[in-house]
């Protein structure tokens, strides 16, 4: 998997979480570029996308991710570890 | 020549300096945080200023008297979110409350002053940074006002913070009336006593299931506890049982709201009126509240937290 193929899951998380179909992510984004995305909004997009990938993130990791790049290499790293 | 302001002006100005000064401090130390509580203060009214203005003050000035300044709270506040985020991640996860047992919570945070009274500031703050804590807050204000002149002997459980009890006594006034404060934690009960800072008041330690007056009494207000119990039909027959046959309760209690010392998860509003019902009350008047502005059937989709709050009396 690349971080292409993260980012358009992603996307659709993104969409079913925060209820907009217009949204549209690249690895620059942030919260401050998706309206609905704050800090309860950010725990239901970190939940959906742990039961997505079968993994779990520590709290400073989830804490930590400043945007959706960092958020889709995270995943790979922890897919990586996982095999 | 010297310009001369209305009391409104200078409450709004005074207002936002420390509301601006903790919105901004919050915003830097907690972005995604910040955002969510501005974006849910927009609209709120002109009430809110006035009144928010006033409690700002009053709030720094009972810091102030503790040799403290009102950063102190916001980090209480900033700590206390920080706890709720792992509480929400949890639930999410398992779809329950991590706390089991009135024990738990009891070693890990009533029986703590440390933990309590931190935890307590930041309650106290999130009355007015809550979008929800004020419209129930605001409610709650109307009831009183709906019972002023019929109330002799009034008795708070679970006081935390004192923010209500002080309203209350505002409304009713102090001539002729007995206030009772109970609550489990010493923390609280010395956060409330300083921040209502009244000498008509009689602060109470108890655990409420153990607690009884010979003399029972007219309003009874209890906020956010009911989902602090293993039973809450048992605490609202206990409450029952400390009321004039006509007297009346204000109770809130939250819906999918994961805290440190959170037990009993209420999933929705009729899990709550079913509660009530079961332990002899009827509803006289009600108010729901979700947390976040967003429609109802996306609040359930994604559990997101509602306050419930309601006037009620012995069937
Ligand atoms: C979440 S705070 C609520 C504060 C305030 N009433 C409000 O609505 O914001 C809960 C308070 O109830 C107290 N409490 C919890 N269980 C209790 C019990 N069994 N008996 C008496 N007080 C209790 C706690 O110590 C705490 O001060």
């Amino acid at each position: 998997m690349t971080v292409q193929d993260v980012l358009s899951q992603f996307n659709e998380i993104f969409i079913d979480v925060l209820d907009d179909e217009d949204i549209k992510l690249n690895l620059e984004t942030t919260a401050d570029d998706v309206e609905e995305w704050d800090s309860l909004s950010h725990i239901q997009l970190i939940v959906a996308i742990e039961n997505k990938y079968d993994i779990r993130f520590t709290a400073s990791e989830m804490e930590s991710y400043r945007n959706v790049g960092e958020m889709c290499n995270g995943i790979l790293n922890k897919l990586a570890a996982k095999v | 020549m010297t310009t001369v302001k209305d009391n409104k002006e200078i409450l709004s100005e005074a207002n936002n300096s420390l509301l601006n000064h903790i919105l901004k401090t919050i915003k830097e130390k907690n972005p995604r945080h910040g955002k969510k509580i501005t974006k849910n203060l927009e609209n709120i009214g002109d009430e809110y200023y006035k009144k928010s203005a006033e409690f700002f003050n009053k709030y720094a000035l009972f810091v102030k008297g503790e040799g403290k300044d009102v950063d102190y709270g916001v980090d209480c506040y900033l700590k206390m979110i920080g706890i709720m985020m792992y509480e929400q991640v949890d639930f999410f996860r398992t779809g329950e409350y991590s706390c089991k047992s009135f024990e738990e919570a009891n070693k890990a945070v009533y029986s703590n002053p440390e933990v309590m009274e931190s935890y307590m500031h930041g309650l106290l703050l999130s009355q007015f940074l809550w979008n929800h804590h004020y419209k129930v807050l605001e409610f709650f204000i109307e009831q009183i006002n709906s019972v002023k002149g019929q109330v002799n002997k009034y008795l708070e459980i679970g006081g935390g913070h004192g923010l209500y009890l002080s309203e209350a006594m505002e409304i009713l006034g102090t001539n002729d009336i007995d206030y009772h404060c109970v609550d489990i934690s010493a923390g609280s009960l010395e956060v409330a006593k300083k921040f209502v800072d009244n000498p008509k008041v009689s602060y109470r330690q108890y655990n409420i299931f153990d607690y009884d007056e010979a003399e029972k009494y007219d309003f009874i207000t209890m906020g956010e506890v009911l989902e602090h119990v293993e039973d809450p039909v048992a605490l609202l027959e206990k409450l029952g049982s400390l009321l004039k046959p006509d007297g009346m309760t204000f109770i809130t209690t939250p819906t999918n709201s994961p805290a440190i010392d959170h037990i009993y998860l209420f999933r929705n509003a009729p899990e709550i009126i079913e509660v009530i019902h079961k332990a002899g009350f009827e509803i006289v008047k009600d108010f729901k509240i979700y947390s976040e502005d967003v429609s109802e059937k996306r609040a359930e989709k994604l559990k997101v937290p509602m306050m419930y709050a309601a006037l009620i009396k012995k069937k």
